[in-house]
Parts: C-alpha cells; sequence; structure tokens
C-alpha cells in the first residue's frame, strides 16, 4: 500500500503541476472558463496530494519528509500568490498570468524532488527550489508582462538562494574514517594460522581455485562465455565440516580487473572478507591471496567474488561453500545454486528439467542459494515440506506446510527439508523450465505442470515458534542507525549519475555507521524506491525484530540477505562482535555498483574506502 | 540573445535525435544488459532536460513570443512525462526490474509515442527559433503596454 500511496502522491503533483501551467496559458490567451476549471483542478489535486501525505505519514516521517518541509509548503506559496492576485478583481492581468505560472513551479517541486532527490530533503534543496521557483517568475514576468527596465538587484534577490542551497547541498567528501591514527588496518585482522591449527588437531581442509575465462556448457549444449573458477559454472563446491579450518588459495589466470572470495553470510575476520579495495587488493593475473578461518558455523553459504561483482557474479565467479553439521547428515543433501546466464535460468548448469531417483522414507534436504540479482519464487509440488534453514542459520520449530510458495531474496539462500514419499516431488522455481524433480527409482517421470503461481507465499513473520534470543525489540541499544534507500541524483564514482541511494546520497559519500566492539545496534532499513532491495551484512547475523511496525512472531530469524521491498520498513538489530570496517550494501549488484553501499566501521579500526566498484 | 536561443534549440534537437540513437543501441544489445542503456538514461535525464531549461531561460531573456518560450520548455516536460509513465506502470501494475507484464508494456509503448511528441517539439522550436533570428532585427522595439499586448506575446488569439 505505501508503494502504491508514493506513486499516487507523485502523480498527484504532476496532475497539480500541469493543470497550474495549463491555468496560466489559459488566462494569458483570455480564456477564463477554462482557467477557472483548471485551477479548480489544480486545487482538487492538491487537497488529494495532501490527502496522500498524510496517509503516507502513517508509514513513518522517512516517506514524506521532503513533501511536509519542502513540497507542500511552496505548492501552498504557489496558492497564496495566485490567491492574492484573484482578490483584486476578476480581470485578467498580467499579475495573474504570472502568478499561475508561479503556481505551477511551486506545485512541480514536489513531484522532482520525489523522483530526482528523495529522503532527506535538506535546507540547500529547499534553497534551490525556492531560488528555482523565484528566478522562474522573474523569467515569466519578463515574457508576460510589459517591458521594464532590467533589475539586476531583482536577478539577483532571485538567485541568491538558489547559489546559497547549491553551496549549502554539495556533496559532502567521501567518508573517510576518522581517527585512523594508530587504528588497526582491517587487511590486519585474519584467521587462525593452519600450521598451528594442525598442530593443535584441528583438521585443515585445503582448496585451490582458479579464475579464469572459459566457455561453459549448459546441459542443453547451449554454450555461455563465462568467468568461472577452474573452468566450470558454478566453481567447485566446498563442503566442509564443523570445526574445519578452511584454507582456500584463489589464484588468477586471466579475470584482467581482479578477483576476491566473499564467503557471503560467513561471519569471518575482516581480512578475510574478500572486499577489494577494503579488506585486501583484488587479486590480478598472475597473483594469489589464500583465505583461511575456522568454519564454526554449520549451514548453507556460498562463495563469490567482490571486485566488479556486477558483472562478476552474473558471469559466474561464485560456487558454493556448505558446513555440514559434526555428526554428519543422513539421507539426501543436495545443493541447488540458482543462477541466470544472460537471459537462461539454470539451477548449477542444468537449465533443463533434472530427476533424481529417490527411495521412499529418504530424508532429503535441498539447500537452494539464490546466485542472481532477483528473488526468486521456490514452489515444491507433491509434498509436505519444512523450511529448516534460512541464510545458513536453522529456524526454530518450523512447521509442515504444503502449497506455499517460498520467497527467497537475492544472495539469499533456504534449505527445504522433506521426507520422500511415494508420490513424485518437483521443485519449481519461478515459471522455469529447469524444474529439479525427485522420483521413486523405477517410475515414470511426472509432466512438468503445477499450479504454484495460485499458492500464497510463506509468510515468515510467523512461520515457526519463537525461541531464545540474546536480544529483541525491547532491549536498550547502543546506536540507531538508519537506511532510507531511494533513487536519486549523485555522485557515484565522481561522476554525477541516477544513483541508487542510502540516505540520498550514492556510495562513498553515504554517512558510515559508527560502532565501538560490543555495541548493540538497531538498523532501521526503510525503502522509498520502486525496486526491491535485498540489503546484505558483512560480517554479522542480523535479527528481524519488525516488518512495518509488526513484530516477528514465529522463529527468530537471523539473516544475512533481507528483501526490503518498495514501501516496507525492516527494522533489525546486530550485536557488534566481528570488529573492521565492513561493506554493507544490496545485493541487487547493479544497485550496489550504482552507489548503493554503506560502511559499518568499529572505532579504531581502518580500511581505505577509495573503491567503490569493489561493492 | 536570440542567436544563443538559437543555438540552444539545437543543441535540444542534436542531444534528442542522439537519444533515438541511443535507444536502439541498448534495445540490441544481446543478451539484455541494463549497462547498454547508460548512455540513453545520463543523455535524457540530464542533457536534454537541463539543455531545454537553458534553452527556456534564454528564451524568455530574448524576449520571443510567449509561445516560443512554452515550445522551449515543452521538451523538458515531455521528459518529465516520460518518467511519470514509469511511475503509472509501477502503480497500476505489478511489473518488476526483471519480469514485466503485457498491461506494464502495454502502458510502455507510450515510451516511444511521447519520443516522438519529444522530436516534434523540438524540430518545430529549431524552426521557429530560425525565424526568430531571421526577422529578428526587422522587428520593431516593443512597446510598453497592457494586457492586450501580453497575451498576444503569449501567443494567443486574443
Amino acid at each position: 500500500v505505501t508503494a502504491r500511496l508514493i506513486d499516487a502522491e507523485l502523480l498527484a503533483g504532476a496532475l497539480s503541476t500541469a493543470a497550474w501551467l495549463g491555468a496560466g496559458w489559459s488566462a494569458a490567451a483570455r480564456r477564463r472558463r477554462l482557467a477557472t476549471a483548471l485551477v479548480t483542478l489544480a486545487v482538487l489535486a492538491l487537497v488529494g496530494r495532501i490527502g496522500l501525505v498524510l496517509a503516507l505519514s502513517r508509514a513513518g516521517w522517512w516517506f514524506v519528509q521532503e513533501k511536509v518541509t519542502v513540497a507542500v509548503p511552496l505548492a501552498l506559496i504557489g496558492v497564496a500568490a495566485v490567491a492574492l492576485t484573484i482578490r483584486r478583481g476578476p480581470e485578467p492581468s498580467a499579475r495573474k498570468v504570472v502568478a499561475l505560472f508561479v503556481a505551477g513551479y511551486t506545485a512541480a517541486a514536489g513531484p522532482l524532488l520525489g523522483l530526482f532527490v528523495g529522503y532527506p530533503a535538506t535546507w540547500g534543496a529547499g534553497l534551490i527550489l525556492l531560488g528555482a521557483v523565484a528566478v522562474a517568475a522573474g523569467l515569466t514576468w519578463r515574457a508576460v508582462a510589459p517591458p521594464v527596465r532590467p533589475r539586476p538587484v531583482g536577478w539577483l534577490l532571485a538567485a541568491a538562494p538558489l547559489i546559497l542551497g547549491t553551496a549549502v547541498a554539495v556533496t559532502p567528501p567521501a567518508s573517510a574514517e576518522p581517527g585512523t591514527l594508530n587504528a588497526i588496518p582491517v587487511s590486519a585482522v585474519r584467521g587462525p594460522n593452519p600450521a598451528t591449527a594442525e598442530a593443535a588437531g584441528v583438521p585443515v581442509r585445503r582448496f585451490t581455485l582458479t579464475a579464469r575465462t572459459a566457455e561453459v556448457t549448459l546441459s542443453s549444449g547451449r554454450r555461455v562465455r563465462a568467468w568461472t573458477f577452474d573452468g566450470q559454472v558454478p566453481g567447485p563446491a566446498i563442503r566442509v565440516t564443523q570445526g574445519d579450518l578452511v584454507e582456500v588459495t584463489v589464484r588468477n589466470l586471466d579475470i584482467t580487473d581482479g578477483v576476491t572470495l566473499h564467503w557471503h553470510g560467513y561471519d569471518v575476520p575482516v581480512g578475510e572478507d574478500g572486499v577489494a579495495g577494503m579488506t585486501q587488493d583484488a587479486v590480478l593475473p598472475g597473483r594469489e591471496f589464500v583465505y583461511r578461518f575456522l568454519a564454526d558455523t554449520a549451514g548453507t553459504y556460498w562463495y563469490h567474488t567482490h571486485e566488479v561483482s556486477d558483472p562478476g557474479v552474473r558471469l559466474g565467479l561464485y560456487g558454493m561453500f556448505v558446513v555440514l553439521p559434526r555428526p554428519g547428515v543422513a539421507g539426501l543433501d543436495l545443493t541447488l545454486p540458482l543462477h541466470t546466464f544472460g537471459s537462461t535460468f539454470a539451477v548449477g548448469d542444468r537449465d533443463e528439467p533434472t530427476t533424481h531417483p529417490v527411495a521412499p522414507g529418504t530424508a532429503v534436504r535441498l539447500r537452494i542459494v539464490n546466485t542472481d540479482s532477483a528473488p526468486h519464487r521456490l514452489m515444491l509440488d507433491g509434498t509436505p515440506f519444512r523450511v529448516a534453514a534460512l541464510d545458513g542459520t536453522d529456524l526454530n520449530g518450523p512447521a509442515e506446510v504444503r502449497r506455499v510458495a517460498v520467497r527467497l531474496a537475492a544472495g539469499g539462500r533456504a534449505d527445504l527439508a522433506l521426507v520422500m514419499g511415494t508420490e513424485p516431488v518437483t521443485l519449481r522455481i519461478d515459471d522455469h523450465a529447469a524444474v529439479v524433480r525427485l522420483v521413486r527409482p523405477g517410475t515414470a517421470v511426472p509432466a512438468a505442470t503445477g499450479d504454484g503461481d495460485a499458492w500464497p507465499t510463506l509468510d515468515l513473520t510467523r512461520y515457526g515458534t519463537p525461541g531464545a534470543v540474546p536480544f529483541d525489540a525491547h532491549s536498550r541499544f547502543d546506536r540507531h542507525h538508519t537506511m532510507v534507500l531511494d533513487r536519486g541524483l549523485s555522485l557515484v564514482d565522481r561522476s554525477p549519475t541516477f544513483a541508487f541511494t542510502v540516505n540520498g546520497h550514492g556510495f562513498p559519500h553515504v554517512t558510515t555507521q559508527r560502532v565501538r566492539a560490543g555495541d548493540l545496534v538497531h538498523l532501521t532499513v526503510v525503502n522509498r524506491s520502486r525496486d526491491t532491495h535485498p540489503i546484505h551484512v558483512h560480517g554479522h547475523h542480523v535479527l528481524a525484530l519488525t516488518y512495518n511496525g509488526r513484530p516477528f512472531l514465529g522463529s527468530p530469524l537471523w539473516m544475512d540477505t533481507f528483501d526490503v521491498q518498495p514501501g516496507e520498513v525492516w527494522e533489525v538489530a546486530l550485536r557488534a562482535d566481528n570488529p573492521g570496517v565492513w561493506m554493507n550494501h544490496c545485493h541487487n549488484l547493479r544497485h550496489a555498483a550504482g552507489g548503493m553501499a554503506v560502511h559499518l566501521a568499529y572505532d579504531g579500526y581502518a580500511a581505505p574506502t577509495h573503491h567503490a566498484h569493489s561493492a | 540573445v536570440r542567436k544563443v536561443y538559437l543555438a540552444m534549440s539545437g543543441v535540444v534537437l542534436i542531444a534528442v535525435l542522439a537519444q533515438f540513437y541511443f535507444a536502439a543501441y541498448g534495445a540490441f544489445s544481446i543478451p539484455r544488459e541494463h549497462a547498454s542503456f547508460g548512455a540513453h538514461s545520463i543523455n535524457g535525464l540530464m542533457v536534454i532536460p537541463l539543455a531545454s531549461l537553458v534553452t527556456t531561460a534564454v528564451a524568455a531573456l530574448a524576449r520571443v513570443p510567449g509561445r516560443l518560450i512554452g515550445l522551449a520548455a515543452a521538451p523538458f516536460g515531455l521528459v518529465m512525462v516520460q518518467f511519470l509513465i514509469f511511475v503509472v506502470v509501477h502503480l497500476v501494475t505489478e511489473m518488476t526490474m526483471e519480469r514485466s507484464t503485457p498491461g506494464a508494456q502495454a502502458i510502455l509503448g507510450l515510451h516511444a509515442m511521447n519520443a516522438l511528441a519529444i522530436l516534434a517539439v523540438s524540430v518545430r522550436g529549431v524552426v521557429r527559433a530560425w525565424r526568430v533570428v531571421r526577422e529578428g532585427s526587422a522587428r520593431p522595439p516593443a512597446e510598453p503596454v497592457a494586457m492586450q499586448e501580453a497575451a498576444e506575446r503569449i501567443g494567443a488569439p486574443a
């Protein structure tokens, strides 16, 4: 509803603008009746706008801030100008024509702010708009009214707010980390030494991945030019057991932009996080980098490059990372990476249906990983199932469900658990041909039909049962940070673009979120834009607190990637227990490259910040 | 000032023509990459609106008839309509960046129709500006007048 209100308010503003300008035009043409009708329309649209702003304000101040402080007051000034001139009598006059046009300019401020500036509207933006209206009024007067001696003072007066506003609104400098003196460089915060660990009896698992370009062949025979690890897409799966020490050497053969490995969702020491330009330099062709960390948490994760990740991940620089619980797993344990190659959707490297023979009674766990930049809708047909885990963390008391779809955020993971029955089971993803089927050995493959489109989507705010949590919405928080996601004109990579913004700016101009080690951090994420933003937090898992102001009533949800849809407000919390400087960003990687990223920095830690493309 | 007005009208027209080129450039990229529309998006978002606004200001300073001032502002207004089309699509359809719907595409077709309107007003803007410059010196200086003439400036049948 909130997203619809945002659109409707903007369109009402545009309608109001058009009606005022049309009225001005009609008045100048001495078409009084038309002018009166258009003025009525403009005023009605304005009243409608104010109603919509009031309705929108219920969703939160972030959605109306620029409307309440700038757009609506300006529009009212325009109405006042018209009212003043109308009081002087019904005859058309140059004054009236100018007043009607000015009302149009003031009404336009709202839609322009909404489309191109967003939250928050600053003094600077307000002054620029005021000055622009004044200058436009002057030009209109000059065009409409009898010629008068040019008055430079008048022009200067009109332009003054414009100049002042520009000075105020000038983009803040890239967010440098203050207090870098004596600060610990994040590249020095590394995982345990494998040799020492090995001597202490910790099992060490070693892997080597070589990044190179290759032409890969999907199951249908379709060939795709890809950036790969070891010539395959997805890269080799890394499956280890809880308690292992993982050592992964990445080499770069011919990816000219460089590569890194980011352990998506795994809370490694910051020096192992693989954010190029921040926690390490990108690994250029001929170079290598060794990652090592303790796999102390079981669950479904993935790794991917974090240097030019858009387009790097899209072109194939990713793979699965699964940590199995120490007792091991029984039954069938399948990892299913979802990826779109160009316009071809595939599960793993299969862009056609896949059939697995499964004996009845077998416990099956489907670890589904969304490596795309858009959410996917998962429909598991022919069996009841449980959502056993989300983003690698087991849910508490997940109930058995049937004929419901699971929405999986970009970058997110869902583990679906079921016990194979006698009926065939089909996993459908959106409406793609690459379905996954489980059938009793020796039985026919079922036809690929289903009514999954009509299924409701599983409501994760009330799935499972509440469990023990170290903090909740009522805890006392040490820090509050807010991220308002929008679009707007901002600098990204030193060039002005229509950026994906956080709090009105594109990275690296977004104000860094500062924390101290041990802080309990409250994070509010607001989506004012028209796109879905899967927010990915590095180095920490957040506990979901509220969704659009309502508490989560089901299992505690510990997430590293949560989908904030247009008009939504999420409140989440994290314990600052992994010191460093972290890159939190939208995992629609095009949005991240377009500015939607922010640093979460611990006091006493420093990272270079020159690298916007690492997002 | 009138020559600047003509020159700026020309800049708007060139930017609009380039916009059509960039649209086709992006539309034929395979696989369809959003980045292929980068030039289209920058040109449409910044160059055309700014050029149109500057032309409008110059036209007003040059005291050309009101109708021509409106004509200079028309590309700006119509480019804003291009954005509003996307807002309407978002309001009334379920289209996302990843998946279009038939209804959304039906509305988005208007993007091209409106583009033709932008082209039309840009061409007309250059033609009229050219005429103003050609006849400019022959035009008598404006007299102090009342509303009658003001209406004429706006270019409407009084």
